[in-house]
């Protein structure tokens, strides 16, 4: 239904005609330190992430991804534009707001499963409720054996399951990933990214998804943002189908699918533009 | 070095904040202390002196001579004690510290004593030093020392044993010997610890310097201290303790100024 | 693992052994170290046993280390108890730090012994004035280290808790308090070592009873033998409490000791 809805066309929504932007980037510019001295991060970016939409966001390495990302969920003020959600301007960081962390972020001092309870703690949901949300989150991410191990004590891939598992336990209405399989072993990342397609379909989360793997933009995305070099505007926007046979099944058996093959080639040649163009 | 830590995680922003909020503490301070001597006289100057009186005595103890000397020659006395001490300590202690790291058995023998002087205070060799040595510097070297010394040791120890076998295993593929693996790969990747533990020991010994003239010796700093009590002159103190604080600052100082010349790779890292 | 541990801790009290032979053969009778410079490890253990029963000076030994441990243990959480909180409010708001801090970094560089003639000025040679000498001294490490653990939480996890929904107050129970936990045990250790080492010095200088007075008395009275005693006490009272501190780690701050992956 929201399949052709992908015109980025800031400030001209119609309330009339359509549902305001579940999350919308609006002419975000951020610069680290003094305008014109500091780091120019991110330059007039703007994207709408309508409800129940999969974006997945790719670009060279050092583009200002992850500050868009940190800029959506409120942690860092954009320098120039505005964070809207729903419609209206965001506000500080919380639950509503999902974020998977690119470096985990986990806390030291606390265990698996204090760590995934962690914000329903913060929120006060009840106790009970909170054992089944986190049962249910261990047994997805498959961490049960390790409910009551320290994040030191496990792997990177495990660490990173906890890190989404934390962030899915709040049940957002949005979620952002920032390269949340990059740290994973090739065949859990292929798990998980089957995992986060289902919860997808299933769920309708409303997702704004970082990676640098042109793969996985293509198979979970039902837009891609593709970025250019720091600092990162925005360089096109691509619509993927969404529902294709091929966006169902597994991934491997989707890399083989032509359709796959030519989105892949297509966003795979804008995004090599940007990192031979350094 | 706690604030160098706290500067690089940027922490001292805000500067021109920082420093109003200090002048007007520091200032509401020196109010309070000028209002309870000189002005309302609320505690007697035989308890706190007041800021006058403390500058008076100043001025009085750089011009005429106090036991003997003038505050110069106390402070040269002290910081010729100071010295040998610190550098004894810098000479044995990091060669044993490096080898406490490079070679086990080295450590595991030597480690009772070195346990000794780490975890025995250097005040507590004080008496036992002016047994020894009666009331000369080398006692109060010797208390230096063993304050120093510790730190010096762990720190090159540790300095050592964190250079990542990576390098080490990186030199011995390109076939170099252990001891030049030690002198080019280890020592100069162990060096900033090295220093580290130099600027801890020489604080240390600093501290541990005015301890030991407070009971032996006849002058410096700590002894000048000790008349005060005696005497019962809290402007004489006064004088002694603001001079071993803004000494201890400014030697400080000079070896974290003196890093970047010592250690000029380091210049890149900070 | 476990043998080699095992065959590390026989070689360190192998290395001990040695060195008290080493020490008895230095000062036997006729040997190159006059007992008067340093006593032979047996008068020295007669002693101690001797002074476990008969008072030197005043008290026995346990009333002396009683004595010495009232004071440092005092002192030592008095400044907790300031050094602590003000701390961790020290960092959490930096008006309360641009306020404090000019004041403390003004008398942070005095060494604490310094400050000694002036307590007994002030307060007399009572227990008091030996115990505010030990809090300054302990002082300056509990309150430095509180806010650089406070400092050197990482600052996304900060922002990962409030993406979770915690609010300021929140975050500095449960993220910044419990992260910094193990920089705390740190600072309790380097505060006690800081306390203790002060003690013996104030005690070496104005006090009627404790190890230190027994220090420097046997000192004057060429009793070298009681001496080392006393030098033994401290050194070995002083790992002792380290020590214990060192284990509240274990369950104060389980995380902190598992021991870092490698990868
Ligand atoms: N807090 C900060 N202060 C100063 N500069 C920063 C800060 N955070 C990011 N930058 C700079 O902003 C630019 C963009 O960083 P960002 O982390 O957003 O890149 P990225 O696209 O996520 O890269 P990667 O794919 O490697 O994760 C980089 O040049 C980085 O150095
Ligand atoms: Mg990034």
């Amino acid at each position: 239904m929201e399949q052709s809805a992908g015109k980025m066309a800031p400030g001209t929504t119609n309330p009339a005609q359509e549902a305001p932007a579940k999350l919308e980037l609006r002419n975000i510019s951020k610069w680290f330190g003094p305008v014109g001295e500091g780091v120019h991060a991110v330059d007039d970016c703007s994207i709408e992430v309508k409800n129940g939409e999969f974006i997945v966001v790719v670009g060279p390495s050092g583009c200002g991804k992850s500050t868009l990302m940190t800029v959506g969920a409120g942690l860092e003020a954009p320098t120039h534009g505005e964070v809207l959600v729903d419609g209206r301007p965001a506000g500080p960081p919380g639950p509503t707001r999902s974020v998977v962390f690119q470096k985990f972020a986990l806390f030291p001092s606390e265990t698996v499963e204090q760590n995934i309870k962690f914000g329903l703690q913060m929120t006060g949901v009840s106790a009970a409720e909170q054992e089944t949300r986190l049962a249910e989150q261990l047994k997805i991410m498959g961490l049960e054996l390790f409910r009551k191990s320290y994040p030191s004590e496990l792997s990177g891939g495990m660490q990173q399951r906890v890190a989404i598992a934390r962030a899915l336990v709040m049940q957002p209405e949005i979620l952002l990933m920032d390269e949340p399989f990059g740290a994973l072993d090739a065949q859990t990342r292929t798990i998980l990214q089957e995992e986060v397609q289902r919860l997808h379909r299933e769920k309708h989360y409303t997702v704004l998804f970082i990676t640098h793997s042109v793969e996985e933009a293509v198979y979970l995305g039902d837009r891609v943002v593709v970025m250019t070099k720091r600092p990162g505007r925005i360089k096109k926007v691509i619509d993927l189908p969404r529902d294709v046979v091929w966006k169902t099944g597994d991934i491997e058996l989707a890399a083989e699918h032509p359709e796959f093959i030519e989105f892949r080639r297509e966003i795979w040649g804008l995004v090599r533009e940007e990192i031979v163009s350094i | 070095m706690i604030e160098r830590r706290l500067e690089r995680m940027g922490v001292m922003t805000d500067r021109g904040k920082a420093a109003a909020y200090g002048i007007f503490s520091l200032s509401v301070l020196l109010a309070l202390w000028i209002c309870a001597t000189s002005l309302f006289q609320w505690i007697e100057p035989r308890v706190l002196p007041s800021p006058a009186q403390v500058i008076r005595q100043f001025a009085w103890i750089i011009t005429e001579p106090f036991s003997g000397l003038r505050l110069p020659g106390h402070i040269l006395f002290s910081l010729e004690r100071w010295g040998w001490g610190v550098l004894t300590a810098g000479l044995v202690g990091i060669p044993v510290g490096v080898f406490f790291a490079w070679n086990p058995w080295f450590k595991t023998f030597l480690n009772p004593v070195f346990e000794l002087i780490h975890f025995i205070p250097p005040f507590a060799y004080i008496p036992l030093a002016v047994l020894w040595f009666g009331a000369s510097t080398a006692t109060q070297a010797m208390v230096v020392f063993v304050a120093a010394f510790p730190a010096i040791v762990i720190n090159s120890q540790l300095g050592v044993a964190q250079v990542q076998k990576i390098y080490i295993d990186a030199a011995r593929v390109f076939g170099a010997s252990p001891f030049r693996t030690l002198c080019r790969v280890v020592l100069p990747a162990a060096a900033p610890s090295i220093y580290t533990g130099l600027r801890i020991a020489i604080s240390n010994g600093w501290m541990a310097l005015v301890g030991a003239e407070l009971v032996v010796g006849k002058v410096g700093l700590g002894f000048m201290i000790a008349q005060g009590q005696e005497n019962a002159s809290v402007a004489t103190i006064f004088v002694g303790v603001i001079t071993i604080g803004c000494l201890g600052v400014l030697i400080d100082t000079l070896v974290q100024r003196s890093e970047r010349y010592v250690l000029p790779w380091r210049r890149v890292a900070s | 693992m476990g043998q080699s541990r095992t065959l590390q801790v026989a070689a360190g009290l192998g290395a001990i052994l040695a060195w008290i032979i080493i020490w008895a053969w230095l000062t036997r009778p006729g040997g190159p170290v006059p007992t008067l410079y340093f006593p032979a490890p047996d008068d020295v253990w007669a002693k101690f046993v001797r002074m476990w029963q008969r008072p030197y000076i005043g008290s026995t030994l346990p009333d002396h280390i009683l004595a010495s441990l009232y004071i440092v243990l005092t002192g030592w959480g008095l400044a907790a108890l300031v050094g602590i909180p003000l701390g961790i409010a020290m960092a959490w708001w930096k008006r309360l730090k641009w306020i404090v801090f000019p004041t403390f970094q003004l008398i942070r560089p005095v060494p604490p012994l310094a400050w000694i003639p002036l307590t007994i000025l002030w307060l007399g040679i009572g227990d008091s004035a030996r115990i505010s000498v030990v809090f300054i001294a302990a002082l300056v490490p509990w309150l430095m280290n509180s806010m650089l653990a406070v400092y050197s939480v990482d600052r996304l996890l900060l922002d990962a808790a409030r993406t979770l929904g915690a609010n300021d107050r929140q975050i500095l129970a449960r993220v910044v308090c419990r992260t910094a936990l193990p920089t705390l045990v740190a600072a309790a250790r380097m505060a006690l070592g800081n306390a203790w080492s002060t003690l013996v010095a104030a005690e070496i200088l104005a006090a009627t009873a404790g190890l230190g007075y027994v220090a420097v008395n046997a000192s004057q009275l060429l009793d070298t033998d009681v001496l080392l005693v006393a030098m033994f006490m401290i050194g070995i009272l002083g790992i002792c409490m380290t020590g214990l501190i060192g284990l509240t780690q274990n369950w104060l701050a389980p995380w902190s000791v598992l021991g870092a992956r490698r990868d």
